[in-house]
């Protein structure tokens, strides 16, 4: 029913939006990863091993895949509980680069070479927008619980948080490992989309995008990383459409005034639909930090709502 | 102030220790506090006061000594194992969590009472209804409003905790400590930055503490307020315990007089 482009748009918004989800986790209790790229290539190099050395059926494979995920992201979260800010970034960094030389190495998963011929699931855009879902309610329901309004006291003063009972060491960890499984579901689903993929598919860049997401997004509300997602993962594809709507401009005022000319030149440097589009991510992320630190979606502009009225907090 | 020398020993300090370098923050210093009784601890500024109340609520380990509350040995790493025994504390520079309002931060201090386990946190989290709140929610709410309504802050339930004036976030401190539930609370100089009306105020509030069974340690500098309210009194200088007795006492001491106040100094 969709066209083979759409659907492809629809679902690289998808993974990036579970894969910005998988960073808010660890964000809600005060956590900042650079390692979300390294839990995906562990959730997607265990799905695709699994459907192809031991011939599983793909839901098996994706789910399993998000467990070892989850279960790496605990162990790695053990010695992430006692340091924070530059260093935290520091440790989870290393971990990204260390998956990247084990899946380079490992003739097993193809080396160099890639990982190839893993076998296409048809179905990715429905899979996708199941977890999504799953995802948006899961953490709905952790935002109106206590456990959430626990994770925002660690974010906000951690040895308050302690110091009034708050189990901050088990908080924490359970945050990082979710975040982690949450990264191992999108990196199956990439793997098995893609059907390719090497040691550079989940690199740092791409940990800096997903931090990029929930940055732009709003990082204090659940909405913000999916918001942050769509709209950084369609911008592209936005400026695309949008040079051939300049084209339907009356000549006159684009002879006054050359927009599709200035398009044109921003496009020729900036190239952001392509590699480059980094570049874009860098000035966006820059204009954020100054005209809206705290993000697109904050929770005092979602208070604002009339139907988040029943939100937790007023009784 | 009832002589309550009859009650048990609520908290029982030996040989606490504690060196930065080669600095003594602490040194074999023993105190005990009886069960009832608000006790003060004072001392010049460096006197080890605030490090004593890092000591036993484990934000800080010692070098040497041992902690019993309620005769039994504290010796758990986490703070927050500590608090789930009943022990509780405000902090000097005040530390509330800035972007929750009143009412959610005296709920964090229940919240290790409602859900002992990460683990049934999270499932209660996850299995509950979309629309109203579940049972331990309501419990959380009516209790936290019982408390603010305590301290007077009820009406200002839905306001951040960091635009509360000065006065009111030292006692939103009080609030959320004492929604943990402690048998021992340890106050940090609750009078710091407040007028001489608020801290009027904060003398009743803390009897009235008191009076719902909580033993109180004191660390202040407001005189007036540790002689007025103090059962007993313990005065410490550059780590070391000079004095111990009843604020007459202490008040009469010419060591405490010389070494804290300085001579010709009338309490």
């Amino acid at each position: 029913m969709l066209d083979g482009y759409t659907q492809s748009i629809l679902i690289f918004t998808g993974i990036n939006i579970i894969a910005a989800y998988s960073f808010y986790a660890p964000f809600k209790t005060g956590q900042v990863s650079l390692g979300q790229a390294g839990f995906m290539a562990v959730g997607a190099y265990a799905s695709a091993i699994l459907t192809q050395k031991f011939g599983l059926p793909f839901p098996v494979a994706l789910a399993i895949g998000g467990v070892v995920a989850g279960i790496v992201g605990v162990v790695v979260g053990f010695p992430a509980l006692r340091i924070k800010g530059v260093y935290l970034l520091l440790l989870t960094l290393g971990f990204s680069e260390i998956v990247q030389v084990i899946v380079l190495s490992w003739e097993y998963v193809g080396g160099a070479q890639g990982f190839r011929y893993i076998s296409f699931n048809p179905h990715t855009l429905t899979y996708t927008a199941i977890i999504i879902v799953a995802l948006i309610l899961f953490f709905a329901r952790i935002e109106r619980s206590s456990l959430g309004r626990a994770m925002d006291s660690i974010h906000q003063d951690e040895v308050a948080a302690e110091v009034m009972g708050v189990d901050v060491v088990r908080i924490k960890l359970l945050a990082f490992g979710i975040g982690a499984m949450i990264a191992g579901l999108a990196g199956g689903l990439y793997a098995h989309h893609a059907t390719f993929m090497d040691s550079t598919t989940f690199n740092i860049m791409l940990a800096v995008e997903i931090l990029t997401f929930v940055v732009v997004g709003g990082g204090s509300t659940y909405w913000g990383p999916a918001l942050g997602a769509t709209v950084l993962t369609l911008l592209p594809e936005f400026l695309r459409t949008l040079r051939e709507w300049l084209e339907l401009l009356p000549v006159a005022w684009t002879n006054f005034f050359p927009v599709n000319r200035v398009y044109d030149f921003l496009h020729a440097f900036l190239d952001f639909e392509n590699a480059k589009r980094l570049i874009v991510y860098g000035i966006i992320l820059i204009v954020m930090m100054i005209v809206r630190p705290d993000g697109l979606l904050t929770r005092d502009s979602l208070r604002r709502l009339p139907f988040t009225r029943w939100k937790p907090g007023h009784a | 102030m009832l002589e309550q020398t009859a009650n048990g020993v609520c908290l029982a300090i030996e040989g606490l220790t504690k060196r930065f370098g080669g600095f003594y923050a602490l040194n074999d210093v023993n105190v005990e506090v009886a069960s009832g009784h608000i006790h003060a601890l004072i001392g010049p500024n460096g006197a080890g006061k605030t490090t004593f109340f890092n000591l036993i609520t484990g934000v800080l380990s010692a070098d040497a000594g041992r902690i019993l509350f309620e005769g039994r040995l504290v010796d758990d790493a986490r703070p927050s194992n500590r608090t789930v025994k009943g022990i509780a504390r405000t902090f000097q520079n005040i530390r509330l969590f800035p972007h929750l309002t009143v009412l959610e931060t005296v709920m964090i201090g229940e919240h290790c009472r409602s859900y002992p386990s990460v683990w049934k946190a999270l499932g209660k989290a996850v299995l509950q209804r979309p629309f109203g709140e579940a049972q331990e929610e309501r419990t959380m709410r009516a209790n936290a409003l019982e408390l603010l309504e305590f301290l007077g802050l009820a009406g200002q339930r839905d306001a951040k905790a960091s635009d509360l004036a000065y006065g009111d976030q030292r006692k939103l401190e009080m609030a959320r400590a004492l929604a943990t539930k402690p048998r021992l609370l340890l106050l940090d100089e609750p009078a710091a930055g407040m007028n001489p009306h608020e801290t009027q105020e904060l003398d009743e509030v803390i009897t009235r503490i008191r009076d719902r069974g909580v033993t109180i340690v004191l660390v202040e500098h407001d005189m007036r307020l540790v002689m007025d309210i103090s059962d007993r009194v313990t005065v410490l200088n550059f780590g070391t315990k000079i004095a111990d007795g009843n604020p007459k006492e202490i008040q009469n001491n010419p060591t405490v007089i010389e070494a804290y106040l300085g001579e010709d100094v009338q309490l």
